[in-house]
């Protein structure tokens, strides 16, 4: 039963990602991200993290997706990009790497081992930020530097002039 | 946790705490404190560094000051402390203003520091991606030059899909070994298809870094649009980050078979090309972009023979080639007024109008060409010598041959600074810091192609 939601939520994932990358239309492309961003929460649900599976929506769908429509909204940027079609010679990069993957995935498939899949053990939420600011505090410290200078820089580049 | 165990994270506290404190009391001090309190907060944490004996267990979990760690701090602590030093004058001139500045290059040396002190794959992740960050926001830092915020967008949106890469790679090796700590993420005894599948991620992550050949093409413009101390520093300590990266993910043992082919193709690829583009190039700093991927090409081969020579002769590699090119960037930033003197010709008779700087311009050329008896020859050599010893003798062969045909672009733009005249008015003289950084650097190259044998005692110590 799991591993059959497993699957659907992959393909939804998968779908609503790819829909993204090729939509014409920046609002579209959001809201498919945020279909993807909702199946990827529930994935993590299955996995046994349900905290992550909250963070996903809230945080990902929600907050900076909003943003992203906010700011798409705001520039006016709706109306789809009038792009020349790419050439048949513009593709062959991505069908030699779409090749590569596609080989490679076979190959893991076929040195398959048996796949570790433990039962739905929910972790909760003490457990998970006594391991986050403990055995990976010195990884929130980092990242909260690297968000500080994300602010400065961006207040730097932004300043009016 | 003991006292002991903060003491030795104490360069990574110093570098971030004085980042912070630099954004805090910047607006209320001149820009010269400001530099000057960057300068010795750098110096501090590099000589707190050189002088605290290393430890092997984790001091926090996530963190150990390993001995790798006691040798590069103290180097990219340097290298920050001669940005820096080589900024001030020339942010003056070209009017960049603010505490932005010297605070984000502690930022990066902070990260700096965290990179080879790393012992989970995630803060080594993180370590690399702020480095990477501190250098998008320093590219653009010059407003007033439109290639500045040109180049910063280029180099940013390559580096996220170079980040994607790595981070991919970290989590293909998670999944393949199921733990986050480097030393049971590199055991190999889990998935080995997964694992060399996120090897090779990780590789094409790492070659962006490195700008190694088919990942390069961001090189020459942002050589070229960034502010010329700041290439300095991207073109040195990023670098050599990327290269401890893979040192710290190889905890020198030899690379996995599969990775094989894909360094020989990247080493191969960076040394002809990057040597081979540098030829055609009128523009100083484009031509110094393409020779860093020349030599990082040669650092390749040294990693790909997979010996403890060739790991030793990266990292002594890695500490010429930082002094070596802050030389370079450094008297091209010293020498540039408020316009860029970015093409070779500009350079003519500066030679005798300004001697100190363009000697060490000079000294900075004969040293990336390997002519002896500077210390670029010294790096060379062990290169070299590593790699017919690791039995890569047809690489070794091509890179020695690439090396000499390098010797014409450096030596053109010697014949520039000695052998033309010009009817220039001549430079500004130099200011005090930028004399001391430039001396700094330049003895360094001399220094230690006279006397290598105390760096190579320390590149030995750093590998226990």
């Amino acid at each position: 039963m799991e591993t059959t939601l497993f699957y659907i939520l992959s393909a939804v994932t998968v779908f609503g990602t790819l829909c993204a990358i090729t939509a014409r239309q920046a609002v579209r492309a959001i809201v498919y991200l945020v279909t993807s961003f909702f199946a990827l929460a529930l994935i993590f649900y299955i996995l046994g993290a349900p905290l992550v599976a909250a963070f996903e929506v809230i945080i990902y769908a929600g907050a900076i997706m909003v943003l992203f429509l906010f700011v798409i909204m705001m520039l006016e940027l709706g109306s789809p990009e009038k792009l020349p079609k790419p050439r048949l010679a513009d593709w062959w990069p991505a069908v030699i790497l779409f090749l590569a993957v596609v080989g490679s995935v076979t190959v893991i498939a076929a040195s398959r081992q048996p796949a570790i899949a433990p039962g739905f053990t929910a972790i909760s939420v003490r457990e998970f930020s006594q391991a986050l600011f403990t055995r990976y505090g010195i990884a929130v410290e980092a990242i909260s530097m690297q968000l500080l200078f994300a602010l400065v820089g961006a207040l730097y580049l932004g300043r009016r002039r | 946790m003991t006292l002991a165990d903060l003491y030795s994270m104490m360069p990574i506290v110093i570098t971030g705490g004085g980042a912070l404190i630099v954004l805090l009391c910047g607006p209320l001090l001149q820009a010269r404190s400001v530099s000057w309190i960057s300068v010795v907060i750098s110096g501090s944490a590099g000589v707190w560094a050189a002088f605290t004996p290393p430890a092997l267990t984790p001091s926090f979990p996530g963190v150990a000051f390993t001995p790798l760690a006691q040798f590069l701090i103290p180097l990219f602590c340097l290298s920050a402390a001669l940005t820096l030093l080589f900024s001030h004058g020339y942010n003056e001139r070209r009017g960049i203003l603010g505490e932005e500045y010297p605070a984000t290059i502690l930022f990066g040396l902070f990260a700096m520091c965290l990179l080879p002190c790393a012992t989970n794959l995630l803060v080594l992740f993180l370590a690399l991606e702020s480095i990477a960050f501190a250098f998008y926001i320093l590219v653009t830092m010059d407003l007033n030059r439109v290639e500045s915020g040109e180049a910063g967008l280029k180099y940013l949106l390559m580096g996220a899909v170079a980040a994607a890469f790595t981070a991919f790679g970290f989590a293909l090796i998670f999944a393949g070994s199921g733990t986050m700590a480097l030393a049971g993420a590199l055991a190999a005894t889990g998935n080995r298809v997964i694992i060399s599948a996120g090897w090779g991620m990780v590789i094409v992550g790492i070659a962006f870094k490195l700008s190694l050949v088919p990942a390069h093409l961001w090189t020459p413009d942002v050589y070229q649009g960034a502010p010329a101390p700041v290439a300095a520093f991207l073109s040195t300590s990023s670098k050599v980050s990327a290269a401890a990266l893979l040192l710290i993910l190889l905890a020198f043992s030899p690379p996995l078979a599969e990775l094989r082919a894909p360094l020989y193709a990247l080493s191969l690829l960076s040394m002809v090309l990057g040597n081979l583009a540098a030829l055609l190039q009128s523009n100083i700093k484009r031509m110094l972009a393409y020779s860093s991927i020349a030599h990082m090409g040669y650092l390749t081969l040294a990693l790909l023979t997979g010996t403890r020579e060739g790991y030793a002769a990266v990292l002594l590699y890695g500490a010429i080639y930082t002094a070596m090119n802050l030389a370079a960037f450094g008297a091209i930033a010293s020498l540039s007024l408020d316009a860029e003197r970015d093409q070779i010709a500009d350079y003519s008779g500066l030679g005798f109008t300004a001697p100190l700087r363009g000697g060490v311009l000079a000294l900075a050329m004969l040293a990336l060409a390997g002519i002896p008896p500077t210390a670029g020859f010294i790096g060379k050599f062990f290169i070299f010598y590593s790699a017919i010893r690791g039995g890569e003798m047809t690489l070794a062969i091509i890179g020695i041959v690439s090396a000499a045909a390098s010797a014409y672009f450096y030596l053109k733009v010697v014949v520039h600074l000695y052998m033309h005249r010009s009817n220039a008015a001549p430079p500004a003289p130099t200011p005090a810091a930028e004399s001391l950084a430039l001396c700094c650097a330049s003895l360094f190259i001399l220094g230690l192609g006279v006397f290598p044998a105390p760096l190579m005692r320390i590149v030995d110590a750093a590998m226990r």
